[in-house]
């Protein structure tokens, strides 16, 4: 079942992440729990791949894996031609959970990977506010995380890796929990963001709507923690704005959400599916 | 016009729960203190000269001849400098211990035992060590002095979320970046926390470690004024001490509210 990319790549990409044979084993109150199974997946540099699944697939741990955050039981990630040892700044991760360190106000959060990357230079504060404003967050600023929404805790950590601009972008659920208003500003911002800076992005979602407008392939992941299958997207681009009120564009939006669905579906078993309608 | 009058009665109350009721603290403070000394509630032994009058007029005598800034400064001095050198030590011991779990499991019977024993047990110990005088005294203060600042520091720099690590290892910080960026200001609150308490230990034991020998100080007035049965001096001393002990506290909580962050 699964599609595999040679060499060559995705749509002539060189390959730039890739997982062979990658499973993950917890031991959770005395029993074994296989987060992840036997994952073979090439990420092309300048892909943008969505993972989507249900609940408990292991979309996140798998994330983490190439994050470096956590170490494969079985198998090898390398990222480029070095396998993936830690964490690292090539592979900039935006967490499920806010963190924002509370003691900093949102600008000199945003400032802080600078800070680790440069030193304080006068430039990190304009630099910090481009990202700030593009997040929507120009009114708060000088606002400590405390005094911020839910939303808004997560635009400023958005913010706060975005400006370190890594070449390898992990988003685990990033845009969860947001008014559409924001979601839609965020969406189209990525895009432009992915297009501009020729970064990789691995999203991981359990929107579907989200993965079909963001993405270039989408893997599914079943409850088994294996990649059931891999969607090459062909929805043209743009996504956003007039040519997403195309029929044709809407037509193949809807074809594609729902292909992806039953594919979801199937992969969750005889569990209830979190995506039903 | 009852509204205005409802107003001032307003104001007055908002002044009350804000200052008068600490002013009027103090004032009934020192009434049940003349109230105790007039009436000899502590017995006949005790005169007029206990009083907070009495206390008061030899605060201004003491403040002419030079007796506070005499015995006051050096008790601030070794005071200062036992802090000093407790924060030297106690800060890095206590975010390596925090910061290092292992660390914390292995100090943690040693230290918690070694808190609850008062710096005056090891006063043989230091006199043999240090012989009478200045170095002994600092050292007994220095003593106490760490436990607080331990302690409260272990506890912020655990208080780091791995989340923060993580992130900052994203950022390709480094071990530096980390340590000063991260670790160091989490810890803060606890740090200030830990002085406030230090401050407070310290100043008390001060008092009991200046009658062991040294020819000057607060705690050595306080024997002074006893052997010339100067009584009112003796208040006026411990008022004193009182009054610098409240002032250092001040401090410390300007510190806290300045430089602690809020969760």
């Amino acid at each position: 079942m699964d599609q595999t990319i040679d060499g060559t790549g995705f749509c002539g990409k060189k390959t730039l992440i890739s997982l062979k044979g990658i499973s993950k084993k917890y031991l959770k109150n005395g029993r074994d729990i296989v987060a992840v199974k036997d994952c073979d997946l090439d990420i092309g540099e300048n892909e943008f791949m969505v993972i989507v699944g249900p609940t408990g697939s292991g979309k996140s741990t798998l994330l983490k894996l190439i994050g470096g955050f956590e170490t494969p039981t079985t198998g090898a990630i390398t990222v480029g031609d070095s396998p993936v040892k830690g964490p690292g700044s090539d592979r900039g991760m935006i967490f499920q959970e806010y963190a924002l360190l509370p003691w900093r106000s949102v600008l000199q959060n945003v400032e802080l990977g600078l800070e680790f990357q440069y030193g304080k230079r006068a430039e990190n504060k304009a630099l910090a506010m481009e990202y700030i404003d593009m997040v929507g967050l120009s009114a708060a600023v000088n606002k400590h995380p405390v005094e911020l929404s839910g939303g808004m805790k997560r635009r400023a950590s958005l913010a706060m890796i975005l400006v370190t601009k890594p070449k390898i972008l992990l988003m685990d659920g990033p845009f969860n929990a947001l008014d559409s208003k924001t979601k839609l500003t965020l969406h189209t911002e990525i895009t432009r963001i992915w297009k501009h800076e020729h970064n990789t992005i691995i999203f991981v979602t359990s929107e579907l709507d989200e993965a079909v407008k963001l993405s270039e392939r989408i893997a599914v992941m079943n409850r088994d923690g294996r990649i059931s299958k891999i969607f090459t997207n062909d929805l043209p681009r743009p996504r956003f704005g007039k040519a997403a009120l195309e029929p044709q564009f809407h037509h193949r939006f809807i074809e594609l959400r729902e292909e992806v669905m039953n594919e979801v579906k199937a992969a969750a078993g005889k569990t209830v599916c979190d995506y039903g309608l | 016009m009852a509204e205005k009058q409802e107003t001032g009665i307003g104001g007055l109350q908002a002044f009350l729960a804000d200052r008068g009721y600490y002013v009027l603290g103090v004032f009934l403070f020192l009434a049940v203190w003349q109230a105790a000394s007039t009436l000899k509630l502590f017995g006949n032994d005790f005169s007029e000269a206990f009083s907070p009058v009495a206390a008061f007029l030899a605060l201004i005598e003491m403040a002419k001849n030079g007796d506070i800034v005499h015995h006051a400064i050096p008790s601030l001095r070794r005071v200062l400098v036992s802090l000093v050198l407790a924060i030297v030590f106690a800060l890095p011991v206590g975010v390596l211990v925090g910061y290092f779990k292992s660390l914390e499991k292995l100090t943690y019977v040693p230290f918690q035992f070694m808190r609850m024993i008062s710096p005056l047990a090891w006063m043989p110990i230091a006199i043999i060590m240090f012989g009478v005088g200045d170095v002994s005294v600092t050292f007994l203060l220095w003593l106490v002095a760490i436990w607080p600042l331990i302690l409260n520091t272990v506890h912020g720099a655990g208080r780091v979320s791995p989340l923060w690590l993580n992130m900052a290892r994203t950022m390709g910080a480094g071990d530096k970046g980390i340590l000063s960026k991260i670790i160091i200001p989490a810890a803060i609150p606890d740090m200030l926390t830990g002085l406030r308490l230090a401050v407070g230990v310290s100043w008390i034991i001060l008092v009991p470690a200046e009658m062991l020998g040294v020819p000057d100080g607060l705690g050595y007035f306080i024997l002074d004024t006893r052997d010339r049965f100067r009584y009112d001096q003796l208040m006026a001393t411990i008022f004193i001490i009182g009054l610098i002990g409240y002032l250092l506290d001040s401090a410390n909580r300007w510190l806290i509210s300045r430089f602690a962050w809020k969760i």
